[in-house]
């Protein structure tokens, strides 16, 4: 049985990267991940290894975490509107992965959170369909499906910043 | 660009976490020592389990307890019904010899009982046999099983021939015929040949139950015999005094009176003896003839029939009181299931909505 500190230690990219992924900002990123191995360390003496790996029990816990903060995120929105504020909120300009050509960073960022999740899961993680399909509670051919639909979505973007 | 060319970019600019965030988490979990988990300590059981095991309980619990009921139910309170086979004696209040011994002492009535199934088994003869040379009034009822309505009729007309044979007669007789043929003779055998009788009606067919009652009339027809003897003596006596010629009017008269009544006595008691006689001189035997069919008789079921039975009809009490509670929860459940299915799709739309719009 592993300790959570090794845990956390080798999932800690992973996490964040999910996370950067997600949400395309890097300290909202930061946070979240902070977030995420707090619960995890408070339900440590939950977690199972028979039910599945420490990574995916913590990916769980980030994408649970992630999704709380879109749904306050999309609240406070939806109060600003009413009341006329103007967004406050400045979009993080800082590259999603080291090394990424602008091209790419700037077709990524055009992507869904949701495109943008799968890509993260299977592409980035190498997290295999089965696991992916349970870790967002759908079938591992929506899966396949979302991959392809936001890979081809990502070549069609980056082919039009060629062509222009 | 194509996408294997997309994939191997973006696996090699994989996002690593700054010293700061991993310092941050490094935190996190350096001031709290390991804890030595025990995973034997606890339980963790997959989730159908949540559902199965109550479910594999509550059978469990059924079916021990209808084990339970069935046992005691089995064994307690089974009495035998009124018919039984096979057949099974009782002697009452003590052994056969004892029975002969209180039969030596004259005791006003004894009685035998066969009764399949409970008791030992019935012999073919009777039980206990009039004692020779005392007026005893001698009853036996059996009941014996022939096979079929056919062997009903039969088995009558043997009985019939039997009690000729005997030097007996027929008191009354009542034969049915049918689907539920049955036959009751009353027959009359001479009491010494009363044992013979009730031996080979028994033999007519399966011995049902047998009854053999005998009581004793000696003392009675000795106390009437003597008081005969007496009320003669008397007669006698008065028609001696009468002869006399020193009697006034009116005690020849109250003589007369006397003698008069005595004679009537005499005469009583004279009757009285002779009938006694012939209550000695006769066994009744009433012997009903049944088929199964007739008799209604279910046969004996073994302890373990009976607990299983038992057994049985707790289960399906139980089953019934689980139908029950099932169509009254049935509703609640649907609806409850319903609600938590109903929540997990709206959230799953939230959160392809939130994750479209991110």
């Amino acid at each position: 049985m592993p300790t959570f500190a090794s845990v956390a230690e080798s999932c800690l990219d992973d996490v964040f990267g999910y996370l950067l992924y997600l949400t395309k900002d890097r300290p909202l990123a930061e946070d979240l991940t902070g977030e995420t191995f707090e619960t995890a360390f408070r339900r440590w003496r939950r977690f199972d290894p028979r039910r599945g790996t420490a990574r995916a029990w913590l990916l769980a816990i980030a994408r649970s975490t992630a999704l709380d903060w879109f749904r306050s995120d999309a609240r406070r929105r939806r109060r600003e509107a009413r009341v006329g504020v103007a967004e406050l909120h400045a979009p993080d300009d800082t590259p999603l992965g080291e090394g990424f050509s602008p091209g790419l960073e700037a077709a990524l960022r055009e992507l869904t959170a949701g495109e943008r999740e799968v890509l993260a899961l299977r592409v980035v993680l190498e997290v295999d369909g089965e696991e992916t399909a349970r870790l967002l509670g759908i079938s591992p051919t929506a899966v396949s499906t979302r991959l392809h639909r936001a890979l081809a979505k990502l070549e069609e973007r980056m082919r039009h910043d060629d062509v222009a | 660009m194509t996408s294997p060319d997309l994939i191997r970019e973006l696996q090699a600019s994989r996002p690593t976490a700054r010293e700061a965030l991993r310092a941050r988490v490094r935190e996190l979990t350096s001031p709290v020592p390991t804890v030595e988990r025990r995973p034997a300590s606890r339980l963790r059981l997959p989730r159908s389990a949540f559902v199965l095991a109550p479910v594999a309980a509550a059978l469990v619990v059924g079916i021990g307890a209808a084990g339970v009921i069935g046992a005691l139910g089995g064994s307690v309170g089974q009495r035998p019904g009124p018919v039984r086979e096979p057949g099974r004696l009782q002697i009452g209040g003590g052994s056969a010899n004892d029975t002969e011994k209180a039969q030596s002492a004259s005791p006003p009535v004894s009685s035998v009982h066969g009764s399949a199934a409970t008791l030992g088994p019935v012999t073919q003869g009777t039980p206990i046999a009039p004692t020779p040379g005392r007026a005893q009034q001698v009853d036996a009822t059996l009941t014996v099983k022939v096979p079929d309505s056919d062997h009903v009729s039969s088995a009558a007309q043997d009985a019939l021939d039997l009690t000729r044979s005997l030097g007996g007669h027929v008191q009354s007789a009542s034969v049915t015929t049918g689907d539920e043929a049955q036959a009751t003779l009353t027959l009359r055998v001479p009491v010494d040949r009363a044992e013979d009788a009730v031996a080979k009606l028994s033999a007519l067919g399966t011995i049902v139950s047998q009854q053999v009652s005998i009581q004793d009339l000696q003392e009675h027809l000795d106390a009437l015999v003597l008081r005969a003897r007496s009320v003669r003596a008397q007669i006698v006596k008065i028609g001696a005094r009468l002869e006399s010629q020193q009697l006034t009017p009116e005690q020849r008269a109250a003589l007369e009176l006397r003698r008069q009544s005595l004679r009537r006595e005499l005469s009583s008691l004279r009757q009285e003896i002779r009938s006694t006689h012939g209550v000695a001189s006769f066994a009744t035997v009433q012997i009903s003839v049944v088929t199964p069919r007739s008799l209604g008789v279910v046969p004996a079921q073994s302890r373990l029939d009976r607990s299983l039975d038992k057994a049985l009809e707790v289960l399906v009490w139980e089953g019934i009181v689980a139908l029950v509670v099932l169509l009254v929860a049935a509703p609640l459940a649907l609806l409850g299931l319903t609600a938590v299915a109903a929540r997990r799709l709206y959230r799953r739309h939230e959160e392809d909505r939130l994750l479209a719009t991110s």
